[in-house]
């Protein structure tokens, strides 16, 4: 293998975990609100608030609906009057954390619903406001189930960066896309292929270990 | 202290109603322990969430405290809540927290300073007599060690009023006879008034003053509980309390069990002690007077409200002749008897 076929690598590796992480940030900025919300509104709950819930479930809904690949070109227009162009890692972000925000969402909303009900009761009972059970109660009670939900997301990330190099969104998808199928390049496609099989397998073990770490139950 | 008037509530399922309370009016006076005493599904579990609000009556008046709790905004309702402990059957411990994070969290939600806490937090299980678990987390303690720190967490506001959710349901004899006697010790040192829900007749025997029967939404019988052990009007009421007395006739003695007298064989009594029955020592006088000997064979007597009350099963030897007058004494005397066969 070539420096500058490993200079490649090196850095579609990089381009790949920025845009892993960045657009896993944005998408929890996003959905983890949309699903604290979600889980809040539903029938029987502190906020229960019929018709925002059917709302932002049909929202959430039909964003989870869209294939990601036609997300990407989709939302073309919007990112590059957000960003500036359309090509390049910062463009892929934007798709990528849009699309990762409702299932974000839906992955937060099912944590929380595995919680005991009786601890909402239990802080009502003390006196808790609706913002208090948030983030005194629900989110760190949630926390491990939160971090698995996080790795679950990131590794999804990781695989829709990728395909995202196909449509120029560069990181390691684009790399083997490019120098590995266009470029007829086994050994290149190859390596492509075990970084990114390293990378899920850390973020697999890193999220089990922290999950662990804050797991009292 | 606390009083509810003719609470209504109903929730709708689909399409069907289902009246959940039904006109419950209770007073509870301060420094009182009152009982409500009903079988699953009774009601108890919604009654006792009406009073905090947990539950929103459908109709009628939530006072605690001489506030009317069905008037306030929630922001208020929370703030009033602060005064109002409440303990449950599954303790309902934060996972996450430590045993001091845990009795830290209302003072946490009510603003309270750091030094304050940790000084009140130390005091708290003190009184709970678990200071040496303070930094465990409740996932390694015992049931009874999760609900003294439930009690703990409830206490730190200074609450005036504790309302208990079955909260002896889920342990042990042991643990729920030293649980009872925290709230009983919490209830006269503190002064604190306490409305528990269970369905154990143990727990309302050994530390209510008052108690109320609640059946299909409705409270059936109401009073000290003196005056129901002594004079229990309805069946339920007196279900309950036979169920907290156990007796059977030992099997040696079974096997025996003759359904006919004849030579030689001797009477099986069964007495029955209510509140009504005269509090005199009748087995040594009936005795006396008609020489007649009573070997107890197997006995549970208690005390409640002032009130003694039991079940003796006795066997009568001696002077033949007597025996019928001697059933007629005890009749006399408003004890409940039976002949149950010979032996």
């Amino acid at each position: 293998m070539s420096d500058s076929i490993i200079q490649l690598l090196l850095h579609g590796t990089w381009e790949t975990i920025v845009m892993t992480f960045v657009s896993g940030f944005f998408g929890f900025v996003l959905g983890l609100p949309t699903g604290i919300l979600l889980f809040l509104t539903r029938k029987g709950q502190i906020l229960e608030q019929k018709v925002a819930n059917r709302t932002l479930s049909v929202l959430v809904n039909i964003f989870r609906s869209i294939p990601f690949i036609i997300l990407i070109v989709w939302m073309i227009p919007f990112t590059r009057a957000l960003v500036g162009t359309s090509i390049g890692v910062s463009a892929a972000l934007v798709p990528l954390s849009i699309g990762a925000a409702p299932f974000i969402a839906r992955l937060v909303e099912n944590s929380l619903l595995g919680l005991p009900p009786g601890l909402i009761e239990a802080a009502r009972a003390l006196g808790a406001t609706p913002l208090q059970i948030v983030y005194k109660v629900l989110l760190p009670e949630a926390l491990p189930s939160l971090i698995n939900a996080a790795s679950i997301t990131l590794i999804t990330l990781v695989g829709y960066s990728a395909m995202g190099g196909a449509v120029g969104a560069g990181g390691l998808g684009q790399v083997g896309y490019q120098y590995g199928y266009i470029g007829y390049d086994a050994v290149t496609m190859n390596s492509v292929l075990i970084l990114l099989v390293l990378l899920v397998f850390i973020i697999q073990y890193a999220g089990d270990a922290l999950s662990k770490r804050f797991d009292h139950r | 202290m606390i009083e509810l008037q003719n609470v209504t509530k109903k929730f709708y399922q689909k399409d069907r109603e289902v009246t959940a309370l039904n006109g419950v009016s209770l007073k509870v006076p301060p420094g009182k322990i009152f009982g409500v005493i009903g079988t699953s599904g009774a009601g108890k579990s919604t009654l006792i969430r009406c009073v905090n609000l947990l539950e929103k009556p459908t109709s009628g008046q939530v006072i605690v405290d001489g506030k009317n709790l069905i008037s306030l905004s929630n922001a208020q309702l929370a703030q009033e809540r602060r005064q109002i402990g409440m303990i449950f059957q599954h303790f309902n411990l934060l996972s996450s927290r430590t045993v001091f994070q845990n009795v830290a969290f209302p003072l946490e939600l009510a603003g309270t300073p750091k030094g304050a806490i940790k000084e009140r937090v130390q005091e708290l299980l003190q009184l709970v007599g678990l200071a040496e678990k303070a930094n465990d987390y409740p996932a390694s303690l015992s049931g009874g060690q999760k609900q003294r720190v439930a009690i703990a967490r409830t206490l730190a506001n200074n609450p005036k009023v504790l309302l208990c959710d079955e909260a002896t349901s889920a342990l042990d004899p042991a643990t729920t006879r030293s649980i009872l006697n925290l709230l009983k010790d919490i209830n006269r040192r503190l002064n604190i008034t306490i409305l528990l829900i269970t369905h154990q007749m143990e727990v309302v025997k050994s530390i209510c003053d008052e108690v109320a029967v609640i059946s299909n939404g409705e409270l059936i019988e109401q009073g000290t509980v003196g005056e129901i052990f002594a004079n229990p009007k309805q069946a339920l009421t007196r279900e309950f309390i036979a169920s907290s007395l156990h007796i059977e006739i030992p099997a040696a003695y079974a096997e025996r069990l003759s359904a006919t007298d004849a030579e030689g064989l001797h009477p099986l009594l069964k007495l029955e002690l209510t509140g009504q029955s005269v509090n005199e020592p009748v087995l040594s006088e009936a005795s006396r007077l008609f020489g007649i000997n009573f070997k107890i064979i197997s006995a549970q007597m208690d005390h409640a409200g002032n009130v003694n009350f039991g079940i003796l099963l006795i066997e009568l030897s001696g002077n033949r002749d007597n025996y019928t007058a001697a059933i007629n004494y005890f009749i006399g005397k408003h004890i409940k008897t039976q002949i149950l066969g010979y032996v």
